[in-house]
């Protein structure tokens, strides 16, 4: 990765979300986020511009971006609301199995109409029984005919309520344990699905998060992806590629904590002078600094290694991560910062720390990530 | 040696425009007031053009013809170039209008000039003209050397002030309108109607502007920023926030993506003064802002502030300049 | 109907400005290069006309130096045009109006054209030279401060407002001519991201410069100045509104000397 410069077409992406971000994105992301608001009318303007479907090939009537062009967007809306953001990455998410390893039949026939019109997908894993440990999930899909019958429950799903594909992960023979997991692509009207209600959240509370219920879902075999019992292998290469992203989306939380904590500074008077001249405050951006920058540049070079046909697994871990962690670190510093208007509700800053935590949380909880960065480094040293 | 310098007016209201006797101030400033010559076209420009001489001017170039009211500009651009050349002239001025540049625009091809727009001075050095105008909404000053034998600029509104008015006359010589090439006389204004913009001046004419923002919070409540500006016989303008509202019409949005307005005496009621807004007024020369929130942008660039609610303080500032006034 | 837009790369309106090391112009390096805003509403002013006579298209032309200007005729394929010229400059400072205009009347003359439409000025010199300078080089009327513009196929004229310090004009003109408009009073579209993509790969003219540069009405700049740094707000202090505004008019009269 001699070159570190964006091309003009690199450029002119960032661009375009930048400008989505800055213009339809952070002026309502206050409001959304006070009354835990949905803004589909902004959700269907990116959709418009082309940022919602960001991974599916443009044949299909996707975007058609690699991972890292996906980051270079990702992280400029994220700067405007990290909320929304969530809602764009979740419904990636839950297209990429299909990316993965759907045949060609089923690309051509979900993903098709689905980037035609305005729609959103939700990427159905998580279970009340475990998150971490997607092994032991307890939704099953029993074989009749034709058709899989699936019962059970998702918790904690993004996009449920507003969702019109679902990408759900049963277990087809629990006594096969993670062997069983299998794939299915269930529309959200099919029969005996219902979603709970929107989650009240910390964070990201222009986003949607709700239960599953699965009651006796038919689902016809030909939406199964992948044979039988590749679910688990397929949800982990999903998760391979969405990882980088949400180091990007941390990146533009950390980014905007920076911002507004660095040009506070100048401002904001102690003792005779702007904060900005006290070592202490120069202490503390010249560390938000780092992190943010560090952020970024591990998060590009998971994306790059990735676009290559690489893995990648230790260095989207290492990115997620760090950069996850590293906005929690500056939002809060951020916060400490602006002192005690920092803990208004009335400015920015706060909302910042509450959707900085949650990336600490989902995509792969920052312990298992750590799990996976241990196991990926010693295997070098075998 | 200066050779003559041409002066274009605009008629108005029957007599010469505000910006025409500008640019005739600024034009006996840096040629002397013995080189000045003036020019006037339109459906009766004799009359109106003793206002030249009313400001010193002895003699004018009168092109009347029934036409050259409804006249696109390039039309008094042919008469410009050939009576500024059958004088000898080397310098066409023209007032800060919409007329002013686009006929110095003409001017830099039909008469091979150099020419130069929203200009605040100009000096010789020598044969070498150099103007200086403000650019990037004022946020800076260029300088430009003009080369050549012939240059052509508009000046800013406001640049110069008018010569004293005193009696005068000016002898008037007849340009013909013959030899205008048929095309030019095809376009046809239909109309013009005046705007109504209530009481006060246009904004990008006044000398004072009283601008509403967001603070203002209802439409019902721009009625404070309407008594003010009328208390100064001021313009009235608006944030971008208020136009996008709906609270006032578009056209008195003072911005980027609005009007640039340059008065002596600018007042920001409730806004915050976001670079859309500051690029729309940025240089007028002094600048007043009034809002609540002490870390507004605007109190970076304003002259004097009122970190208050202007609820409280419009009207009563409204009262003391009646006051002050006599009103 | 045959449209040409001309269109200029400008500095970012966010961009914080600096003097060159020679003193003379804006200092450009590091300094991101966009579609000048109210060019942005004449690219979507000739979109709709486009979109409201069939068969119309859109030729957007553009003199500078690389690699903005090349840029800027991307993000205007981008946004919906159908071809695009570029005079290309020698790098560095743009060339002045008139010699701009003079570069853009040789792409537009090569090229058929109706009507061609300008942005009302730049947002960098704001000079508001090239439409003027332009229509004479092409022999043709011109128009400034222009709102409302429609096209009477049947009648075959052009009918269009100008916002003038006399008022709000009424016109009608037969085709070709130049057309600059007023601001910006539609609500230019933003490209989508397919849009971008395809633009990169998609054709752009070349047309070289007049070979010698004119030596007669050019001008040339020499200084670039930042206004002494404003220092900030004199706050005046006060107890009551009626305070504030004894204090405020006294000094707007004896201080600043603006009181009507």
């Amino acid at each position: 990765m001699p070159d570190f410069s964006l091309t003009p077409e690199q450029e002119s992406l960032r661009d375009l979300a930048r400008k989505f971000a800055r213009t339809e994105m952070a002026p309502h992301a206050a409001e959304c986020d006070r009354t835990s608001r949905f803004p589909e009318e902004i959700y269907r303007k990116a959709f418009d511009l082309g940022l919602l479907n960001l991974n599916v090939p443009a044949e299909y009537g996707g975007s058609g971006l690699g991972l890292f062009d996906q980051c270079l967007i990702v992280e400029e809306l994220a700067y405007g609301c990290g909320g929304m953001t969530t809602t764009v990455i979740a419904n990636c998410l839950a297209l990429e199995p299909i990316l993965l390893d759907g045949s060609p039949e089923q690309k051509d026939r979900f993903l098709k109409p689905f980037c035609a019109e305005y729609h959103l997908a939700a990427f159905a894993l998580t279970e009340p029984s475990g998150g971490s440990d997607p092994g032991t999930m307890r939704t099953l899909a029993r074989r009749e005919g034709d058709h899989y019958v699936l019962s059970g429950e998702k918790c904690f799903i993004s996009n449920a309520p507003q969702a019109s594909l679902l990408l759900v992960f049963a277990n087809v023979d629990p006594s096969l344990r993670h062997k069983g997991v299998t794939a299915f692509v269930v529309a959200r009207s099919a029969e005996g699905v219902t979603v709970g209600p929107d989650e009240e959240k910390m964070g990201h509370r222009a986003s949607s998060t709700a239960t599953i219920r699965f009651d006796d879902v038919r689902v016809p075999a030909s939406d199964r992806l992948g044979a039988e019992g590749t679910g688990f292998s397929l949800a982990m290469r999903t998760l391979d590629q969405t990882r980088t992203p949400i180091g990007a989306l941390a990146t533009g939380i950390a980014q905007a904590a920076l911002d507004h904590a660095a040009s506070y500074s100048l401002k904001r008077e102690t003792f005779g002078k702007p904060i900005s001249e006290h070592q202490a405050i120069q202490i503390k951006l010249a560390n938000m600094a780092q992190a943010v920058h560090a952020a970024r540049l591990l998060t590009w070079r998971a994306a790059w290694m990735i676009d290559r046909g690489q893995k990648g697994t230790l260095e989207s871990s290492i990115a997620k991560c760090y950069a996850s962690d590293a906005a929690f670190d500056v939002a809060d510093e951020a916060i400490q910062t602006f002192g005690g208007y920092g803990y208004m509700r009335e400015y920015p800053v706060e909302k910042l720390l509450r959707d900085a935590k949650l990336t600490q949380i989902y995509e792969g909880a920052n312990e298992i990530q750590r799990i996976v960065i241990a196991r990926e480094l010693l295997r070098g040293y075998g | 040696m200066t050779g003559p310098t041409l002066v274009v007016g605009e008629v108005h209201d029957g007599g010469l425009s505000d910006a025409t006797k500008e640019a005739v101030g600024f034009a006996q400033s840096v040629s002397g007031k013995e080189n000045v010559v003036g020019f006037l076209a339109g459906s009766s420009s004799r009359a109106p053009a003793a206002g030249f001489g009313r400001c010193g001017v002895a003699r004018t170039f009168v092109a009347e013809d029934p036409r050259l009211d409804g006249a696109v500009g390039a039309v008094v651009a042919h008469l410009v170039a050939s009576a500024a050349d059958s004088l000898g002239a080397d310098l066409v001025v023209v007032g800060g209008s919409t007329f002013g540049r686009d006929l110095v625009a003409r001017l830099g091809v039909r008469w091979s000039a150099a020419v130069a727009t929203g200009v605040t001075s100009l000096s010789r050095t020598g044969a070498a003209l150099e103007v200086r105008r403000p650019v990037f909404g004022g946020r800076a000053t260029e300088t430009r050397q003009l080369e050549g034998a012939h240059a052509a600029v508009a000046i800013r509104p406001h640049a110069s002030a008018a010569p004293p008015e005193s009696p005068g006359e000016t002898a008037l010589t007849a340009v013909s309108v013959e030899g205008i090439p048929p095309l030019l006389w095809a376009p046809q204004r239909l109309g013009v109607k005046v705007v109504p913009r209530g009481a006060g001046p246009s904004l990008t004419d006044a000398s004072i502007v009283v601008s509403g923002g967001r603070g203002i919070r209802a439409a019902e409540n721009f009625r404070l920023i309407d008594e003010l500006a009328a208390s100064l016989d001021a313009a009235v303008g608006a944030s971008r926030a208020v136009t996008d509202a709906g609270w006032r019409p578009e056209n008195y949005q003072v911005g980027q993506t609005g009007k640039q307005v340059s008065p002596q005496l600018y007042v920001a009621v409730g806004i915050s003064g976001a670079i859309q807004h500051l690029m729309g007024m940025i240089s007028s020369r002094v600048i007043v802002a009034i809002n609540s929130d002490p870390s507004a942008p605007i109190f970076k660039v304003a002259d004097y502030g009122l970190v208050a609610d202007l609820f409280q303080v419009v009207p009563a500032l409204t009262q003391e300049i009646r006051r002050a006034r006599g009103q | 109907m045959e449209i040409v837009v001309c269109v200029k790369p400008v500095p970012d309106a966010e961009t914080r400005l600096r003097t060159a090391p020679d003193g003379t112009t804006l200092d450009i390096e590091a300094v991101k290069f966009v579609l000048a805003g109210y060019d942005e509403s004449a690219v979507e002013q000739a979109l709709l006309l486009r979109e409201a006579n069939p068969g119309s298209k859109v030729h957007v032309v553009s003199a500078g130096p690389p690699p903005r200007t090349e840029e800027v005729l991307r993000a205007s394929l981008a946004l919906g045009c159908d071809l695009a010229t570029w005079v290309e400059t020698p790098p560095g400072v743009a060339p002045d109006p008139v010699s701009a205009a003079r570069a853009l009347a040789r792409a537009v003359s090569a090229v058929p054209h109706d009507l061609v439409l300008c942005g009302k000025n730049a947002g960098d010199d704001e000079a508001g030279v090239v439409p003027g300078a332009l229509a004479e080089l092409l022999g043709v009327p011109d128009f400034s401060a222009v709102l409302d513009l429609r096209w009477d196929a049947g009648a075959a004229r052009l009918r269009f407002q100008r916002n003038t310090e006399a008022g709000v004009e009424s016109w009608e003109a037969p085709l070709p001519c130049v057309v600059a408009l007023q601001q910006a009073w539609n609500d230019p579209r933003t490209a989508k991201l397919p849009a971008i993509l395809k633009s990169r790969r998609l054709p752009i003219a070349k047309v070289s410069p007049e070979a010698a540069a004119p030596t007669v009405g050019t001008t040339r700049p020499t200084k670039f100045e930042l206004p002494p740094p404003r220092t900030g707000a004199k706050l005046i202090e006060f107890k009551t509104p009626e305070e504030a505004a004894q204090k405020l008019v006294k000094v707007l009269k004896e201080e600043a000397k603006v009181f009507p």
